[in-house]
């Protein structure tokens, strides 16, 4: 019993460092710029291909194609910035509505380019860290938990130690106030969006070789982290860390001693209940909701 | 970066899809060209989205079986030679877009017979198929009932055939008295579980657990697999998963440090699961479809013509693509062309005559009996042998074929009430 429960704390401890990577640029993305941000999931699809293009493919280091991977999806961002959201900034449902026609031609390029299958992608590696015969963490998937501890550490670092950091925290709670003193807003909407869009490129580059990569991929993750953010209180990124270990842990540990549906409707119940209870979210503030 | 990136991917998928349909086109033969006469055959299956490993491979299939066709002079009917066409269209594994795709097929291309994976989509179809009349398949006999009196199920019986390959593995490894099961939960999924549950108690092997049922948007499957090894079992089933489960299931039980047996349904792209576990740990592998460059499949009860061949040109033009389904949608127009030929029309109503006159039908697997009347209220299910494939040294081997309706005449009454249990009858179904 106590192998099950470690082993299944470990699978939790995993999901719960890709969900936070990507529940994370999305209320970035959310808190500085106001829009609901509906392509995320294909920004984590398009790091993942990214990783099957230059690891698969031209056989470039793993991690080498993870870095071009973040790099990358940072830069579709930008562009997403660029050509959907700033034009649509005073339009309050239309950056959601391009995200979606967004979503959908990310979608498109990745069957025109890479067909409607599952792709294949080699393991990077096959060493298992063995703690038990039944208690084992593949090297992989530790990758992943480095990666979220790292990046949002520095995140952390970023947002509360550097003037961009100030700026963007400006930004986000009164960006008329922080236009007032000098903050350019174009400026901090680029810098959340390239980071928001690069956490979901390396969370989609680094699982790329642990999960089934395919153009729909980014439906599943995409809800998971929209139940997260609203747990965690739209807009909070210390909401948003929280929820991912609280939502990953429920329902890894539902699904382990019930079932993988039952989880489901666990964690849509734990949504409800926050709402219900605390329709701010865990971290949220009444301007934010 | 952008264009770069989708330039490179195009460019890779685009010069291979070019490569063969160049290939294709420059072995019509040129008999094909003096006959004006075509019959169009509709393609409802999805084709793009998770489930499209059991559409596209079936459609490109049937091109290879087209071309065949009409280079041997095409469909002989009572009026004349006619040359096949294939009309795809992809429902996407979604229950409106399969109605749409339907009518559209009926309406606008005037097909004679229409494919389809069926499942999920079959609900959606039924009424279309009730108001026009159109002659169906499915690969799915579960969505066949006593209204469905133009659908039948000529491929494949799933998944009653999968107590072959547990009745197999109980003669062949009485060792094994234990068993855990993990399934999506839906329309293919379900079925499966009930027959499953049936084989393994005719076998006398013990579930440890309730079967694990999990969504089917499910991405991460270690919690799924440390669930199902927690109590040691001697087999682990995947049930029907798609191949889209059943490799990162079998890459975790491979990570988690699982050796004991593993049964499935399918084993698509299984040189792939290899590299991503090893081919120590997929010995033995138990599953239900063959490579068709299997020697077994040339004995003389086998009704697929040149399965060999079939399997040469398939993988010569679509590399690595060969899956559970690369065949079945050919060998059901085998079926309906000798049936056309017979009646010596297209019509639906003369196709499904002949086709079932006599009760008997050529199975790709051997002959085999027009069936289903206790499960699916209708005998619109084709069914004699099934294969059960063994990986051995990285390679799927057919080991033996055995007679599903001998195992239902022993073990009806099992699956009978494993179907109940689960709401998989024809008569509880929705």
């Amino acid at each position: 019993m106590l192998d099950l429960l470690a082993q299944t704390g470990l699978n939790a401890v995993y999901a719960a460092s890709y969900i936070s990577l990507i529940a994370v640029g999305l209320v970035l993305i959310f808190g500085v710029m106001g829009v609901v941000n509906f392509a995320h999931g294909e920004l984590y699809m398009a790091g993942a291909y990214a990783v099957v293009l230059l690891y698969t493919d031209f056989q470039i280091p793993f991690f080498l194609a993870v870095a071009v991977g973040m790099i990358f999806v940072g830069c579709l961002g930008l562009a997403m910035e660029r050509a959907l959201f700033r034009p649509l900034r005073d339009n309050p449902l239309g950056g959601l509505v391009a995200s979606i026609g967004f979503l959908m031609i990310l979608q498109s390029l990745a069957v025109m380019g890479f067909g409607v299958r599952m792709e294949h992608i080699p393991p990077v590696t096959q060493h298992v860290i063995e703690f038990s015969e039944r208690v084992r963490l593949p090297l992989s998937r530790l990758f992943v938990i480095i990666a979220a501890v790292v990046l949002l550490s520095a995140l952390w670092i970023f947002l509360k130690r550097t003037r961009f950091g100030w700026a963007l925290r400006a930004a986000a709670q009164d960006p008329e106030a922080a236009a007032l003193q000098g903050i350019s807003i174009n400026q901090t909407a680029r810098i959340a969006m390239f980071i928001g869009a690069g956490l979901a490129g390396i969370a989609g580059a680094l699982t790329a070789p642990l999960v089934s990569v395919n153009p729909h991929m980014g439906h599943s993750v995409i809800v998971t982290a929209f139940i997260v953010i609203i747990v965690g209180g739209v807009g909070s990124l210390e909401g948003a860390i929280v929820a991912s270990v609280a939502y990953a842990f429920v329902h890894t540990f539902v699904t382990t001693f019930f079932d993988g549906v039952i989880a489901d409707i666990t964690g849509l119940s734990l949504m409800l209940l926050v709402l219900i209870v605390k329709p701010t979210g865990l971290f949220g503030s009444a301007d934010r909701a | 970066m952008l264009s770069k990136i989708v330039k490179s991917g195009l460019t890779r998928r685009t010069f291979l899809q070019s490569t063969a349909a160049a290939a294709a086109s420059s072995s019509l033969p040129r008999a094909a060209l003096a006959v004006d006469k075509v019959i169009k055959i509709g393609f409802l299956a999805p084709l793009t989205g998770p489930v499209a490993a059991w559409g596209k491979p079936g459609l490109d299939g049937c091109e290879i079986w087209a071309e065949r066709v009409n280079a041997a002079g095409g469909i002989k009917l009572g009026d004349g030679d006619y040359m096949v066409e294939f009309v795809g269209y992809d429902n996407e594994y979604d229950p409106a877009k399969a109605r749409t795709g339907a009518t559209k097929l009926i309406r606008e291309d005037g097909v004679s017979f229409i494919m389809m994976l069926g499942g999920d989509t079959w609900p959606g179809v039924q009424p279309v198929a009730d108001k026009t009349g159109m002659l169906f398949s499915t690969l799915l006999p579960s969505d066949l009932s006593p209204d469905t009196t133009t659908l039948i199920a000529p491929a494949e019986v799933h998944p009653i055939y999968n107590v072959t390959g547990v009745e197999w593995l109980a003669e062949n490894k009485p060792e094994l008295k234990t068993a855990v099961m993990c399934a999506q939960d839906d329309a293919l999924g379900l079925p499966s579980v009930a027959t499953y549950l049936a084989a393994f108690e005719a076998a006398g092997i013990e579930m440890l657990d309730d079967p694990l049922l999990f969504d089917p948007a499910t991405t991460d499957f270690a919690p799924v697999v440390t669930k199902l090894i927690s109590g040691n079992p001697d087999i682990v089933c995947l049930d029907t998963c798609y191949s889209d489960y059943v490799h990162p299931i079998a890459e975790q039980l491979f990570q988690q440090g699982y050796e004991g047996q593993i049964i499935s349904c399918t084993a698509d792209f299984y040189d792939q699961m290899i590299e991503k576990t090893s081919e120590e740990f997929l010995e033995g592998f138990v599953f239900q479809f063959p490579d068709f460059d299997d020697m077994a499949l040339n004995a003389e009860n086998i009704n697929f013509e040149d399965p060999n061949g079939f399997y040469f040109e398939f993988n010569k033009r679509y590399p690595g693509q060969w899956g559970a389904v690369s065949w079945e949608y050919a060998s059901i127009m085998d079926l309906w062309k000798a049936a056309a030929e017979k009646a010596g029309s297209a019509e639906p109503d003369a196709v499904i005559a002949a086709m079932k006159d006599g009760g008997t039908g050529k199975h790709a697997f051997g002959d085999a009996s027009w069936w289903g009347e206790e499960l699916f209220g209708i005998d619109n299910a084709l069914v004699g042998d099934w294969p059960v494939v063994v990986i051995e040294s990285g390679k799927a081997r057919i080991k033996e074929f055995r007679n599903i309706p001998a195992w239902y005449d022993k073990h009806g009454d099992l699956l009978v009430k494993h179907m109940k249990a689960y709401d998989q009858m024809w008569d509880q179904r929705s």
